[in-house]
């Protein structure tokens, strides 16, 4: 039985070992992004480590602000708030990088230098075996480029005119001129 | 649980052959009654209505019902040597609502395999019998495109112009000169002009994340409204549970849940499936009775046999100049057929087609390059509006042992059973695949990308779903006759992607549609036979 403590051999479970699609569980989720939001599952301490580690994966740059300057740690909240089962998976990561923080430099994550925090997390992210790292980073991703402000010193830098995609834009029409070569080919389907 | 009368027709699936043939039939004066397990998408819902649209796509707009899951969604997963990622959309228009609107027709050739190469079966029909419902689909849509290109047939012109070309097509362009290498405006169902009272495409790409004006010729917005106005009768979150049987072994109709969970019969003279490459034989193999207690219309056992989804991929050249890509059409600016027929120089046989089309967008690319940390930002720059993409579709052999089976481990929210996919590629496929690459990576070189990178095989993308319930004038080798009617059930027709005999090379759509008219038009003429 699943439950029986009473059975031979019987290990505890670790939640280091919790595996979970996280894209199965939030793909019925739809948390908007860019909205001001407070943390709905996350404690002070959890979420200050976890804006951190935002930041970390997508750091300032310019004009560009670090992940955590344009809500994706509220972001992830919101998502495993929305997504209750991914909630384990996120609590246990941030824990696990907060205790190595300690234990390698005796600070907490989110006072680390930067040098140390991405040392930190890449050797977290070798070391996860549940696929919590690379939900953090893609739900980062996923606030990051889609925040107005990073989208609009990314067309500055880029030329990337993101507001086409909703709001369309003209073109010139076709050129046949260009087909000056191609009208000479003659017809070579292959009959049957 | 009945439904009030009988209709003339039942419809189930209001994708892109049940819509085109619903219409056809209601046009006549038939009385066409349409389920749909899923429902209306509002254009609200449509990622690309929105800012974050890219977060939209990897949630309820995924392609995967895996990953979606609307309540319309029955699970799929995926077997073999080469799974597949099973990509469809459940509601009115199908998976039209999230294509790319490349639109082909098939090549004379594509339909005489066995005769020509020596490989999978000739279809019952010919490029002849279906070039006039090409013709009459394209109008009714509104196709842009130009005729004239050297690979095909002597055709009809099309109702819009080509898409426009932007800088990304003009790079393709340039490759393919430099190659000498022959190409053509790819032909896309998007009004490029005010069409039929849509709206003009505006170009803001990314067609298949939902085109909010219209103007992507999706079932919804093209054949729906139409059929609707001939009186049609559409019942959406209508999950069907089975093909229902008249003693005397007829069709009768088809028994649905309700949005509630509730059970109904709507019965029918004639029955009509169109629910796709998996969706069609997962509701064959469902039907079970006394005297189909392996399926209905599968004493062929052929039912969800067959399954094809083209060899597809994408190269990816990078250029140092600006490319433009958050404008344009996303299925494709040039396109060409060069190396679509069987070439004995090559070590396979038949071929593929390649689409110019533009890169890809922030978040997207970001996730497939940009590492974490402090190369980021530098990446991403490096890559974005620097890339062009050259789709790349080849055909995919028929083989009995790539198929769809029932899934009784993982149920819909109904009860009934999801679907399992067995595909594994053969040594045919991958030397086409390998070749189709080598030469979507030789047309980026010529165009002077300073690298190119490629998608592989892995994952084969499952997004056309084909052969599963194939035509064919053997009833030991198919499951549908020429018209697309069942051999085992007289008034029982099929008609979709699974009607495909074999797969050709190219976007199925616009075949699709055009085998779901001239069906219903079989349907017709011989109407004093279910009347």
């Amino acid at each position: 039985m699943a439950y029986d403590r009473r059975q031979e051999h019987h290990e505890p479970s670790q939640p280091e070992a919790l595996r979970i699609e996280y894209q199965l569980e939030i793909g019925r989720t739809y948390v908007p992004v860019g909205v001001d939001r407070t943390f709905a599952i996350l404690d002070p301490e959890r979420a200050e480590t976890l804006r951190a580690w935002s930041s970390a994966l997508i750091p300032a740059d310019g004009e560009l602000p670090a992940a955590g300057e344009i809500g994706a740690a509220e972001f992830i909240d919101a998502t495993a708030f929305a997504a209750p089962r991914i909630r384990g998976l996120l609590i246990n990561a941030i824990d696990r990088l907060g205790r190595q923080a300690v234990a390698h430099t005796g600070n907490r994550f989110a006072d680390c230098p930067p040098d140390i925090q991405a040392e930190l997390l890449r050797s977290f992210e070798v070391k996860d075996s549940g696929a919590a790292f690379e939900m953090v980073r893609d739900l980062t991703y996923e606030a990051y480029y889609a925040n107005r402000r990073v989208l609009d010193e990314l067309e500055r830098r880029t030329g990337w005119r993101y507001q086409v995609a909703v709001e369309g834009t003209t073109m010139e029409d076709f050129d046949e001129s260009l087909l000056e070569r191609m009208k000479t080919v003659s017809p070579h389907y292959r009959e049957a | 649980m009945n439904r009030e009368g009988e209709a003339d027709v039942l419809v189930i699936g209001a994708g892109a052959a049940g819509a085109a043939a619903a219409w056809s039939l209601s046009q006549r004066g038939a009385r066409v009654v349409c389920l749909e397990q899923g429902e209306w998408i509002p254009p609200e819902r449509r990622p690309k209505s929105h800012l974050d649209w890219e977060v939209r796509t990897r949630r309820y707009w995924s392609p995967s019902p895996n990953l979606r899951q609307w309540p319309a969604d029955y699970p799929v997963a995926s077997f073999g040597a080469d799974p597949i990622n099973v990509l469809l959309y459940n509601c009115v228009g199908g998976s039209t609502i999230g294509y790319a609107a490349n639109y082909w027709h098939l090549s004379p050739s594509d339909f005489r395999v066995r005769t020509l190469d020596g490989v999978g079966i000739d279809w019952p029909i010919s490029y002849q019998d279906l070039a006039p419902y090409y013709t009459r689909n394209e109008r009714i849509l509104g196709v842009a495109g130009l005729v004239g290109d050297p690979w095909s047939p002597p055709r009809e012109p099309l109702p819009l112009p080509p898409a426009p070309l932007g800088n990304q097509g003009r790079i393709v362009l340039r490759g393919f000169e430099k190659l000498g290498w022959e190409y053509w405006p790819t032909e896309q169902a998007i009004a490029t002009r005010p069409y039929d009272g849509r709206a003009a495409c505006d170009f803001r790409s990314f067609c298949p994340f939902g085109c909010p004006p219209g103007a992507m010729s999706s079932a919804d917005v093209t054949y729906w409204p139409k059929a609707l106005k001939n009186g049609v009768e559409l019942h959406t979150n209508a999950r069907v549970r089975e093909i229902s049987l008249h003693p005397n072994g007829r069709a009768r109709g088809a028994i649905y849940y309700d949005v509630e969970g509730r059970a109904w019969e709507t019965r029918a003279r004639l029955v009509l499936v169109s629910c796709g490459g998996i969706g069609t034989p997962r509701l064959l193999l469902m039907s079970t009775s006394s005297q189909h207690p392996d399926g209905l219309a599968n004493s062929s056992g052929l039912v969800g046999r067959n399954l094809m989804v083209h060899i597809q991929t994408f190269a990816v050249g990078l250029f140092e100049d600006r490319v433009d890509a958050w404008k344009g059409t996303w299925g494709g600016s040039l396109s060409t057929r060069q190396f679509y027929e069987t070439d004995p120089r090559r070590k396979y046989v038949r071929g593929f087609v390649m689409s110019g089309c533009p890169g890809w967008s922030p978040l997207n690319l970001a996730l497939q390059l940009a590492p974490w940390g402090a190369q980021h930002h530098e990446t991403l720059a490096h890559y974005l509006n620097h890339e062009v993409v050259v789709f790349l579709c080849g055909e995919d052999l028929p083989a009995e042992s790539n198929r769809v089976e029932l899934d009784w481990e993982h149920l819909d929210e109904f009860g009934m059973p999801g679907a399992k996919t067995h595909y594994t590629l053969d040594e045919n496929g991958k030397r086409l695949g390998a070749d189709m690459i080598d030469h979507g990576r030789r047309l980026l070189d010529a165009a002077g990308a300073v690298s190119v990178r490629d998608f592989g095989l892995s994952p084969l993308i499952g997004w056309h779903l084909l052969g599963t319930a194939r035509m064919g004038t053997d009833p030991l080798a198919s499951v549908v006759d020429s018209d697309h009617r069942a051999h085992d059930v007289s008034n029982l027709f099929i008609v979709d992607g699974s009607s495909f005999t074999t797969s050709a090379g190219v976007n199925p759509t616009s075949t699709i549609q055009a085998l779901a008219l001239r069906c219903a038009d079989r349907i017709w003429q011989r109407r004093r036979d279910w009347q």
